[in-house]
């Protein structure tokens, strides 16, 4: 039996063992299914199911390795012809996922292997620092730290642009863990289903900051002076005096050096920054708009203020909110890459909710978790360490035989990095 | 809640034209056309229907007289037949954006409750406050400007409303939104409106050629009608010859370059003489490659004066400024990442398979919109001596 087989198998058991119990996404069935198999690497599109039940009989069936449906409604889900599909409308979905942005624990647990010229290294470069080039091959590790990163962004988008701004109704959101790195969001709501993608680009950019005008929002040079923005304007400007504010008076000096080293700024601009901040503070927190810090031209304002906004935006992974006919994981399914269970999450249960050591067991991702032992070899060269429900195991390398809980097993067989023994 | 008739008269594009002059919006058109002509005058309804589409010709913004009468909702509904069945996307195009001029004209003067009736008619949520709320401030200097409206719109039918609006201004982005509501002036709100008119009219062109057919015979044998469909169409046809030399131009040297466009402008250059909107790419484009080959400033403004948010001003001061920078125009590359480039849709041999460099002594691709001139510039100028695949 090849390790794909076995793994199959659990996942059909699982299935089996749910049965009738996977969540059931509103309007079930205008949506359209897909489907990845284990045994090759296509995605099985263009199905629908009458009911839920339908859907597991399936899954019990083929215990697929992934399980995704629409965030679009058709008339026609199963039609493969996206002109024949009827589109309906499209929720909003939004997916915040550490894959896409960058966490600094990332140098101690994600591998990336240059394709071009073979140069390897820990972290998340942007190009190989060897050759220049850009395509890598990863291994990426799931990560607690990471894992509270993307559950703070999903708070800061929910609580700080899509219900206070957007005035969206908590019931009206849900929210799920991935199985994996990060969490999708999605609203439900008539007005929402109806927007085209330009229009979705306008609350991608909104809730990022992506596209921002400083201008517009006040800042401007008349002669020498520079005017910046104030608090007493209800848009964007409000959020970003408000940030600054709270970063100058909580930040130390040094802190704020790395903050604005990583914005960009020169060694002596921010020598002069640290030298006027008081000075500074006084200014904004008066809702006066005369900035004047020695050195300090527009263009630096504006490297400053566009490193502000990006603190202040949600990371979100832009283009699954853009485009109306992605496919998107199924809650209740299992999660390929590692066995765990895409967990739907009330937003009051997302605070304490803690995927790799969950103590309320009707929210445990972690399906398969055991005390049995289970006997599996490494593959890969490298395999950072894994901690779940607080046990570490690991770093491994290729060839070490171990033994490990069931869970780990699977979610290393899962990985790619092992075979079972 | 019931709207007033006169609203309707005056604004007939309103959904509640459907419910409250039913008698006349759902009767067969050329029954509705027959009536019109036996009830009212007939130089009176040709009068109106030729002022619109000559001033749309003319690409004028505003007509002399708008009249918000009974008749106007007549001439409103012959106004979308004559549209339908002349199936010509520039004529419709002008039309849509004349006609939303003329809405936002009369919509400024009107008072804030009929404004807020008309959202309500058209479904879309607005709030009013009576005593106007303070959103942000403007201070330079010593002077402080409170910005305050009486008007929120519901920030998903903003985003409907503006999703064709593409200027910075109106980005969401850029604008203050609190407990799902964009705070905005009245101006800006009827400016929306205006928008929202012009899609109103642009209807589909029909796909089937046979249907539309079919029913222009049988409704041009109403003989007044086609006097007016007539004059229309002959009045156009003069025009569209017009058009064809409005595009030409003089490079330093005066040479006369329209011909030597690479696909990616002619295809622009065409959108924005049908008026259709173009994209705030489109638009930087064309204004940094016709700046690259000193074409004058009033010329390039011009083109963009049947786009239906052309503001002549702004427009100036944007294609001034990018001169003055000295912006070069995007790349091939970059025009293909933006699904911009149309050497395809074209099928422009100098732009799918290159030209032979000398140089080089090799076949090389046209990497930018600005080489595809000079090359083709040289061809028509070494014409004569049959060497026209090659530079250096
Ligand atoms: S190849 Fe270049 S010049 Fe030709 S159409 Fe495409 S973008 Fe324009
Ligand atoms: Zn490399
Ligand atoms: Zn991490």
């Amino acid at each position: 039996m090849t390790d794909y087989t076995y793994l199959k198998r659990l996942f059909q058991a699982y299935y089996k063992k749910i049965k009738p119990n996977i969540p059931v996404v509103n309007s079930f069935e205008q949506r359209e299914f897909g489907f990845i198999p284990w045994d090759k690497h296509i995605m099985i599109r263009h199905l629908s199911f009458k009911t839920s039940e339908y859907l597991l009989k399936d899954l019990i069936q083929t215990g697929h390795r992934h399980v995704y449906s629409s965030g679009s409604l058709y008339l026609q889900p199963d039609n493969s012809d996206m002109n024949k599909k009827q589109y309906i409308g499209c929720d909003l979905i939004i997916d915040i996922d550490v894959d896409h942005f960058y966490t600094p624990c990332k140098d101690n647990h994600d591998r990336w292997y240059c394709k071009e010229c073979g140069e390897s290294g820990n972290g998340m470069p942007s190009k190989c620092p060897k050759c220049k080039k850009t395509k890598f091959n990863t291994l990426n590790w799931i990560c607690d730290d990471c894992l509270k990163t993307a559950k703070q962004e999903i708070i800061k988008l929910v609580y700080e642009f899509l219900i206070p701004d957007f005035g969206i109704r908590e019931s009206d959101i849900k929210v799920a863990f991935s199985g994996h790195r990060g969490y999708h969001l999605k609203v439900e709501n008539e007005k929402i289903r109806k927007l085209t993608s330009e229009a979705r680009r306008e609350i991608v950019d909104y809730v990022t900051g992506e596209n921002i005008s400083f201008e517009i929002l006040g800042l401007r040079e008349v002669g020498t002076n520079i005017y910046g923005l104030t608090k007493r304007n209800m848009d964007w400007s409000q959020k970003i005096v408000t940030k600054i504010e709270d970063i100058l008076n909580s930040y130390s000096d040094i802190q704020l050096e790395r903050l604005l080293l990583k914005f960009g700024l020169k060694r002596h601009i921010i020598t002069s920054f640290l030298n006027s901040k008081d000075e500074f503070i006084d200014t904004i927190s008066k809702n006066r708009n005369l900035w004047i810090i020695p050195n300090f031209g527009i263009a630096t304002w504006k490297s400053f203020l566009y490193g502000i906004v990006h603190e202040i935006g949600a990371e979100i992974d832009e283009p699954v909110t853009i485009d109306i006919h992605r496919l998107i994981r199924y809650p209740g399914s299992l999660h390929g890459a590692t066995g765990f269970k895409v967990q739907e999450l009330g937003l009051n249960e997302l605070n304490s909710f803690n995927p790799l050591n969950e103590n309320n067991e009707k929210l445990d991702p972690i399906v398969f978790k055991s005390k049995n032992l289970q006997k599996i070899e490494i593959l890969e060269p490298f395999v950072p360490s894994t901690k779940i429900a607080g046990d570490v195991f690991g770093p491994f390398k290729k060839g070490d035989k171990i033994e490990v809980p069931h869970h780990i097993a699977v979610f290393l067989l899962c990985k790619g990095v092992a075979k079972t023994l | 809640m019931e709207i007033h008739t006169e609203l309707i008269y005056h604004y007939p594009w309103l959904p509640s034209l459907n419910s409250v002059l039913s008698s006349i919006s759902s009767q067969d058109p050329l029954e509705f056309i027959k009536k019109t002509f036996e009830t009212y005058p007939f130089l009176e309804i040709r009068e109106r229907l030729l002022r619109l589409f000559r001033a749309a010709f003319e690409n004028l913004e505003q007509i002399i007289e708008y009249q918000a009468d009974k008749l106007n909702v007549h001439c409103y509904l012959i106004l979308k037949i004559l549209l339908y069945i002349l199936d010509n996307r520039a004529i419709t195009n002008r039309i849509a954006n004349l006609y939303s001029k003329i809405a936002y004209n009369e919509l400024i003067n009107e008072g804030d409750a009929y404004i807020y009736d008309i959202f309500m008619d058209l479904n879309l949520d607005i709030k009013y406050y009576n005593i106007p709320i303070q959103y942000g401030i403007n201070i330079t200097k010593d002077q402080e400007e409170i910005l305050q409206t009486n008007f929120r719109i519901y920030v998903f039918d903003y985003l409907k409303l503006t999703a064709s609006l593409r200027d910075e201004y109106r980005r969401l982005v850029n604008n203050s939104l609190s407990d799902g509501y964009v705070f905005i002036q009245k101006r800006n709100l009827i400016r929306l409106l205006q928008e929202y008119v012009r899609q109103k009219l642009i209807i589909k062109q029909e796909e089937d050629k046979a249907t539309l057919d079919n029913f222009k015979n049988e409704i041009l044998k109403l003989e007044k009608f086609k006097e007016i469909y007539d004059i229309i169409s002959s009045e156009w046809s003069l025009k569209e010859e017009e058009f064809e030399y409005t595009f030409e131009m003089d490079f330093k040297s005066g040479k006369e370059l329209s011909g030597s466009y690479p696909p990616c402008v002619k295809s622009t250059l065409k959108k924005a003489q049908e008026g259709q909107n173009l994209t705030h790419t489109e638009r930087l484009y064309i204004v940094w490659f016709l700046n690259s080959l000193n074409y004058p400033e009033d010329k390039i403004v011009n083109i963009f004066s049947t786009l239906p948010d052309f503001n002549r001003e702004k427009t100036t001061y944007q294609v001034r400024y990018a001169k003055k920078k000295g912006y070069i125009p995007y790349s091939c590359q970059s025009l293909k990442s933006y699904n911009l480039c149309m050497a395809k849709k074209y099928k422009d041999e100098l732009c799918l398979e290159g030209y032979f460099s000398r140089k080089y002594d090799a076949q090389r691709e046209i990497k930018h919109p600005l080489s595809y001139v000079r090359i083709k510039q040289y061809r028509t100028s070494h014409k004569q001596k049959n060497s026209d695949k090659q530079i250096n």
